[in-house]
């Protein structure tokens, strides 16, 4: 009795951290993967994954312990996916490029005020920038958090958002330059 | 504060990260300086862009599944209702996994009676330490000094430890973290010898004193601060680890 009362104990303690930040989860996976099915994968493995090493919790923030498992899961994913398709993303960006060369400006100024340009262009930045970007600015965590999620000193946090940012406004910039202020 | 420092405190700023000081040193500059507060005013509007972006939600079945996955009864429920076997079927799968559930309790319990306590508690102590080497830093808090370590422990564990502080000694304090020990949240103070990492577990009052035991090239060796029992983990040679207990344990 013991021992299943320790493995129904495990998961309900695993279920208190991990379920109230379902969307912050599913919403990173998303953000790093880029596809829905894909996305959804990954928090189902980093759940189970979490319920195996629950133990490592040692108190504190829940999300960011969380989020952790959830990003390397996302990270291996990714990994495992480049090896298999080396050249798809160099085709893909070709493709964009095309993509926007033929852009009419009334086309460019709506995309420009519309949330596809910055769905696309925070889509294409890498992942080390996406991801902060992500944490901070949809998920609002703190910089600490955001440490904690990535293993990393605050201070590399500070300069990879800096980073960030600055790319996606150039992205954004760059693309909208057609744009006329009104 | 010229432009420069500004540039690269203004993200900190606009996320509400500085600390007080450096908060009224950029302000004093943004006053100033048209540039950097226009850089502000840029970071406002990324802001306000990626706000539309989409922040997606899990879809409710992946919420369903991972709920149905922690929640044995419930998941019992749906099985029935899906369906709808004869009750004679029922019977004997109920009487099945009686029997199962039976044997491997036995099972288990028999395993159990072979490990002892204290083995557990010294299995725990090691995957602790092996744990926080394998991390990013050994520590949650990160101080050399005892004023900060003792008061971070407050609140988070039953009893906060008494720190002692060895620098002079050549085993400076790195800082602490809380682990889980026999189930139960477990303060541990972190010092350095030379490259080793020493971690010192603060044991339960009641807890009576391990034996010392070597396992994978690491000591876990009992000790004692101020009357309390202590175990030592760490990979440090056997004189040093006497001299630390020794040092650990002078009143």
């Amino acid at each position: 009795m013991a021992k299943r009362a320790g493995a129904a104990l495990d998961l309900g303690l695993v279920r208190d951290l991990a379920l109230p930040h379902l969307d912050a989860a599913y919403n990173l996976a998303r953000w790093i993967i880029g596809s829905d099915d894909d996305a959804g994968d990954v928090v189902h493995t980093a759940f189970l994954r979490a319920a195996r090493y629950v133990h490592t919790y040692a108190g504190g923030n829940a999300r960011a312990w969380w989020l952790s498992i959830v990003r390397n899961c996302c990270l291996a994913t990714l990994g495992a996916r480049s090896k298999r398709e080396v050249s798809l993303e160099s085709l893909e960006s070709d493709d964009l490029a095309f993509e926007r060369r033929d852009d009419s400006i009334e086309e460019s100024l709506h995309l420009a005020q519309s949330a596809a340009l910055i769905l696309k262009e925070l889509q294409s930045i890498p992942v080390e920038y996406r991801e902060v970007l992500v944490l901070r600015e949809l998920e609002d965590c703190s910089y600490r958090e955001i440490a904690d999620i990535l293993s990393v000193p605050i201070g590399t946090v500070m300069s990879r958002l800096a980073r960030a940012r600055a790319l996606i406004r150039k992205a954004l910039t760059t693309t909208g330059e057609n744009r006329h202020e009104l | 504060m010229n432009c420069d420092e500004a540039r690269r405190l203004l993200d900190a700023y606009f996320d509400r990260e500085l600390e007080r000081s450096a908060v009224d040193e950029i302000e004093m500059h943004l006053e100033r300086c048209e540039h950097c507060r226009s850089e502000l005013a840029a970071l406002e509007e990324l802001h306000a862009r990626l706000a539309r972006a989409p922040r997606y939600k899990a879809p409710p079945a992946l919420r369903r599944q991972l709920e149905t996955l922690t929640d044995l009864p419930a998941q019992a429920e749906g099985v029935r209702a899906r369906t709808a076997w004869p009750s004679w079927a029922m019977a004997a799968s109920l009487l099945l996994s009686f029997a199962f559930g039976a044997t491997v309790t036995w099972l288990y319990a028999r395993n159990a009676a072979q490990t002892s306590p204290q083995r557990l508690l010294a299995d725990d102590m090691l995957n602790g330490h092996l744990r926080a080497l394998a991390a990013a830093s050994p520590v949650d808090v990160i101080s050399e000094d005892r004023h900060t370590v003792k008061p971070w422990f407050a609140g988070k564990v039953e009893v906060a430890p008494s720190v002692v502080d060895l620098a002079s000694e050549g085993f400076p304090l790195v800082g602490g973290r809380i682990d889980y020990v026999g189930g139960q949240r477990t303060p541990v103070l972190v010092y350095r010898r030379r490259q080793h990492v020493i971690d010192v577990y603060w044991m339960p009052a009641a807890q009576p004193p391990a034996p010392e035991i070597q396992q994978q090239g690491y000591w876990l060796s009992p000790c004692r601060i101020g009357g309390r029992p202590v175990q030592i983990v760490a990979d440090v040679d056997r004189q040093e680890l006497a001299r630390f207990c020794d040092l650990l344990s002078r009143p």
